[in-house]
């Protein structure tokens, strides 16, 4: 006896591991921030909005992957400090991090969204989504989220660190709004602070040697310093003052947050003294 | 064509065997409760998994036609995600995936006469905080399902399956207050549960056992527990490790652990070859 076509149907899974297909079978509304918006209209009093934003995070590579560090303060509007508790860097999986800056909101409904996507690709196709496919679903998310930025209901920018295991290195992404997707050598950052500790970057890989070559208890020392800095040229970052950062780092054993200790020891020697090394 | 109520009967009658023919030759699946995490053990035959993460806190194992198989599987996955993806994974439950996502679609699919009834027998893991919260539900092919905790096990025949528990339940020693075996003392316990329910299959495979082996539709055939009483002999430590020994030496085991405590998202991870290699015998070429 032939099976029936129907009972197949009703059975396999025709959405062979797209994350966004198996959604619009089932009906859950996806994730494109703001379409069948009126792109070209801003919407008004939109500046008024209660909105929360993420600020600076820094992605800078050591010798076993990369680091990540991002303050915790989450501001709307230009002054109000909204959340002094923001998690700005996310595990998407076990080789990859995500640090956001922007519309908390939407980063935070884009990570769930890309958890869900990269986790439903490995389960049902019995693989992982290569780094290359992962990176290309971050874009889609972007431009997708593009009618809303036109709005001035904001938008945000991730940075992508990943483990890659064919080459045996960390790498860093960023991106433009609009899904453009760039990898930088040796550092990244994204938020308010970071165009202004960019050339502060730049000082330390000159002067320190390359971050790949660095160690992390190196890597961490630097990169809080330079939150630091940033948090004191710009007023929407926080910086190591009163709530400690969050730092988490990727490498061939996965994704691990830095100890609480560990910051502190670094937060209390960047704090008192000018280093003397 | 029409069909009368006895016809109806009579279909179902037929389309159970047609189903316990096939699956009588499948390999066993165990599952045990530990204390590091859920560990899952079978023997396969081909470089085909037998054993696939379903989400984060759920694991499924099952025999029967790998594209049945497959399909049941991939309805797991798919349900699991756009749950949890709409709710969040904390919402995402065997109980669910089981009971509302499976076995309606089965149910339909056995009591309808005009379709080829799907061969599987699944079994189905949840890790919980602790090892008393961890939940297993087996799924039979007709949309029939059931709960168990601290262990559980499917095999090809009625009998080999109240073998496998009632070996599990021995070892694990559930009459006394319980604690949780380590996975690698409980590893040995989950092989001898599958040689011995591998055993009883072959048994009631023998033309002289006749009738032995049948499930029947669980609807329809109230549990008997006859693999007890009709044991003619239970098998020495001799003649299981050789009946090991000749299944590994086409098959291989594969076992997995859904850990408990891990640092990493994923918490499905297969126990690799060296990992397994102290509790197999050791191969002769």
């Amino acid at each position: 006896m032939k099976r029936p076509a129907a009972q197949q149907g009703a059975f396999h899974g025709e959405v062979q591991g797209d994350f966004a297909r198996l959604l619009e079978k089932g009906g859950v509304p996806l994730p494109r921030f703001g379409a069948g918006i009126d792109a070209g209209k801003r919407v008004e009093g939109s500046h008024e909005l209660i909105m929360a934003h993420g600020t600076t995070v820094i992605a800078v590579k050591f010798k076993d992957g990369v680091l990540n560090v991002a303050d915790r303060r989450a501001t709307s509007g230009s002054s109000l400090i909204l959340y002094d508790e923001a998690e700005k860097v996310l595990a998407l999986d076990d080789s990859t991090l995500i640090a956001i800056a922007g519309s908390y909101a939407q980063a935070i409904e884009a990570v769930r969204y890309l958890q869900h996507s990269f986790k439903y690709y490995a389960r049902s196709q019995l693989q992982e989504m290569s780094l290359e496919g992962k990176l290309a679903e971050v874009s889609r998310l972007l431009s997708g989220s593009l009618p809303r930025v036109l709005q001035g209901l904001g938008g945000f920018l991730p940075v992508i660190s990943a483990y890659d295991r064919k080459q045996q290195m960390g790498r860093i992404f960023f991106y433009d709004m609009m899904g453009a997707r760039f990898e930088t050598r040796e550092f990244g950052a994204a938020g308010s602070g970071a165009e202004r500790i960019r050339g502060a970057l730049e000082y330390v890989e000159q002067s320190r040697g390359p971050f790949h070559e660095l160690s992390l208890d190196q890597a961490l020392r630097e990169s809080l310093l330079l939150l630091e800095i940033a948090a004191k040229l710009d007023a929407a970052t926080g910086g190591l003052g009163r709530v400690l950062p969050l730092a988490k780092t990727v490498t061939a054993e996965g994704v691990a947050e830095v100890p609480e200790t560990k910051l502190r020891a670094i937060q209390a020697e960047a704090l008192s003294a000018p280093r003397s090394d | 064509m029409a069909y009368s109520p006895y016809d109806w009967r009579q279909t179902l009658q037929e389309k159970a065997d047609y189903v316990e023919d096939r699956l009588r030759v499948g390999s066993p699946v165990i599952g045990i409760s530990c204390r590091d995490g859920i560990l899952l053990l079978t023997v396969r035959q081909s470089v085909q998994h037998k054993l696939y993460e379903i989400y984060d806190r759920l694991a499924f194992g099952g025999l029967g036609n790998p594209s049945d198989l497959e399909a049941l599987r991939q309805a797991s996955v798919d349900f699991c995600h756009a749950e949890g993806y709409q709710h969040s994974p904390e919402d995402v439950s065997i109980q669910r995936v089981v009971g509302f996502a499976l076995s309606p679609v089965l149910k339909r699919g056995f009591a309808d006469p005009l379709r080829t009834p799907l061969v599987i027998l699944g079994l189905f893991a949840q890790l919980g905080e602790r090892p008393e919260d961890d939940l297993f539900y087996k799924l039979n092919y007709d949309g029939d399902f059931a709960l168990q905790h601290h262990y559980g096990g499917i095999a090809g025949t009625r009998e080999a399956e109240a073998q496998l528990e009632r070996i599990l339940k021995d070892a694990l020693g559930l009459k006394e207050p319980r604690r949780a075996l380590a996975w690698e003392k409980a590893l040995p316990q989950a092989l001898q549960a599958w040689v011995m329910a591998r055993w009883q299959v072959r048994q009631g495979s023998e033309p002289s056992k006749g009738e032995a082996g049948e499930r029947g539709p669980s609807a329809s055939e109230p549990v008997k527990e006859k693999g007890s009483s009709e044991m003619t002999h239970l098998p020495s430590e001799k003649e299981r490790e050789r009946l090991l020994a000749e299944e590994l030496r086409q098959g291989s085991v594969e076992a997995v652990l859904l850990e408990r405590e891990t640092p990493r998202t994923q918490r499905f991870r297969p126990l690799s070859e060296e990992e397994l290699a102290p509790f197999l015998p050791t191969k002769e070429d």
